[in-house]
């Protein structure tokens, strides 16, 4: 059986993304969540894109749950498709160098 | 479309999900939960998900207490895995004033059965490798406080009322709530109109905004708390640690990150929810200070949300005169999820039987109108 790693930071492979979509964890903001996907280290860099590329091609009705409901406004008409809410910072910053740019030197 | 529904929740945070699953689990049938955006986009997705039953005043230990009997027994109760792991909650001590303070409380915690106990110095660097006692005088730990994964209390909740016949509508904002006569209220969402006998108005900092359609007044103001989260490091931090003084906590996920957050008098009250670079500079030297080897960790992530808070910090629940059927829930002021197992059951309890176990008297919101309040002293941040 083939493997295709989506997310190498959190570990996620493509069958995990389609199984979380059907379990109707598919909308961004809780697919990130449920699956880890965009959270890890590179922040999303690697595997964003391709899971929204993913998430625009599916178009069954069953497709469109989410947890608990109907979420076609999440994340039914493609066109609506995109990226979940992009936090700070923008680059994985170590706390030494946060402080020394506050003008906090140890 | 017009349709009706025995009780009407609205907000699909973890007070709407968890009350939902109760009352389904007490027989309620055709329950309807109206969530404007996705389950959790409220305070409860945004939070540290810590629970302790340290507190200073009996009523909080109490309900505390009987929100851990519940989480134990969730992951199982729920078949979700809630990722509910006691290690502990330590509370530093660093003034003469604050030690007053928990040698006086933590006599009171164990007399309500909470095991919480002082350390000395010696005994909190034992138990956390790597943290700088400096300016720490002593601590309190209650090895049965502990944290979640919120979104896995939310989904776990969603799923299980789902499968009692719960229905959560996403993407579903209560735009009016008024009441049409024969003992029933109209609730209105750009979707669909609601006729109901009950609404349950548990919409966290919006909370207010929906009672006041109906001419309820709550004293509750929202406050931005930032939170901030690290690269996943190693496990080295089994307890959550806080400080009431300084208003900070921090805890190590199951994945390894190291969250936490830090509270700030000069903020305003108001429903922004940015992130601040001044939180993060005032963060990092907060972590760096208690652990000084983090100053090589890396921040990936911060984010806000909105702690709801009432004059005493304390929740508002139950009922409200002249309202029948109207219920609500909030002003939970920073420690509404540790509190909603318990606040779910009594407020189900009050919904179908018109009584609660445990005596809610003191939480209604007639409270605020009736003189004195009494304001817990372990608030944090
Ligand atoms: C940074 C931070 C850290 C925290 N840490 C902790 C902690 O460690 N321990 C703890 O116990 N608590 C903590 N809290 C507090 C805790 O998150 C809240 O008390 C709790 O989640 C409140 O849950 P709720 O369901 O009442 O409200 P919310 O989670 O805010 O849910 C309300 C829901 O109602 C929805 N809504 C609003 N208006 C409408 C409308 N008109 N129609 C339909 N839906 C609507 C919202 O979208 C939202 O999803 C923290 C909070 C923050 C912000």
């Amino acid at each position: 059986m083939t493997k295709t790693v989506l997310c190498h930071c959190e570990d996620v492979e493509i069958d995990e993304l389609y199984s979380a979509v059907k379990q109707g964890y598919g909308d961004i903001e809780t697919l990130k969540r449920y699956t880890g996907i965009g959270t890890g280290k590179c922040q999303g860099k690697c595997c964003l894109v391709q899971t929204l590329r993913i998430l625009a091609s599916l178009d069954t009705p069953a497709e469109r749950k989410t947890a608990g409901g109907d979420a076609s406004e999440l994340m039914g008409d493609p066109r609506k498709i995109r990226l979940p809410t992009i936090r700070p910072p923008l680059l994985p910053m170590r706390i030494d160098d946060i402080l020394e740019e506050n003008g906090e030197r140890r | 479309m017009t349709k009706t529904a025995e009780i009407v929740v609205i907000g699909g945070g973890v007070s709407g999900l968890s009350c939902a699953y109760n009352l389904a689990k007490r027989g309620v049938n055709d329950i309807v939960v109206l969530e404007k955006g996705y389950i959790g986009m409220g305070a409860t997705g945004r939070c540290g998900a810590g629970v302790r039953q340290q507190w200073g005043m009996e009523e909080n230990i109490i309900l505390a207490r009987e929100s851990v009997k519940i989480f134990e027994r969730l992951s199982g109760e729920l078949g979700f895995n809630t990722f509910f792991r006691q290690g502990g909650y330590l509370l530093l001590v660093f003034d003469e004033r604050e030690f007053e303070l928990v040698s006086k409380t933590v006599p009171i915690q164990n007399r309500l059965g909470v095991p919480t106990r002082l350390l000395d110095t010696k005994e909190v660097a034992d138990l956390v490798p790597g943290i700088n006692t400096d300016g720490v005088l002593a601590a309190a730990y209650c090895p049965t406080d502990g944290f979640c994964y919120p979104y896995a209390v939310l989904w776990g909740y969603a799923e299980a009322a789902r499968r009692l016949g719960v229905q959560i509508r996403v993407c579903t904002e209560v735009t009016s709530v008024s009441p049409v006569g024969s003992g029933r209220y109209e609730v209105v969402t750009p979707r669909d109109t609601y006729h109901t006998p009950i609404v349950l108005n548990v919409a966290g900092a919006r909370t207010k905004d929906i009672a006041a359609m109906l001419g309820i007044e709550i004293p509750t103001e929202p406050f931005r708390h930032e939170i901030a989260v690290t690269e996943p490091l190693k496990p080295f931090l089994d307890p959550m640690v806080i400080s009431l003084k300084k208003g900070f906590y921090f805890l190590q996920s199951v994945r390894g990150e190291v969250v936490g957050g830090i509270g700030d008098e000069n903020e305003p009250s108001s429903f922004n929810t940015k992130s601040s670079p001044d939180f993060l500079f005032r963060y990092a030297a907060a972590l760096r200070e208690i652990f000084p080897a983090l100053g090589k960790a890396r921040i990936i992530r911060q984010w806000a949300g909105l702690y709801d808070v009432s004059p005493d910090a304390r929740p508002i629940l139950g009922t409200v005169d002249g309202h029948p059927g109207y219920y609500h829930a909030c002003g939970f002021s920073g420690h509404g999820f540790m509190l909603s197992p318990i606040v779910a059951r009594l407020l189900s309890e009050l919904i179908t039987a018109g009584s609660t176990s445990i005596p809610i008297g003191g939480l209604e919101l007639s409270r605020f109108s009736e003189g004195s309040i009494t304001k817990d002293p372990y608030v944090v941040g």
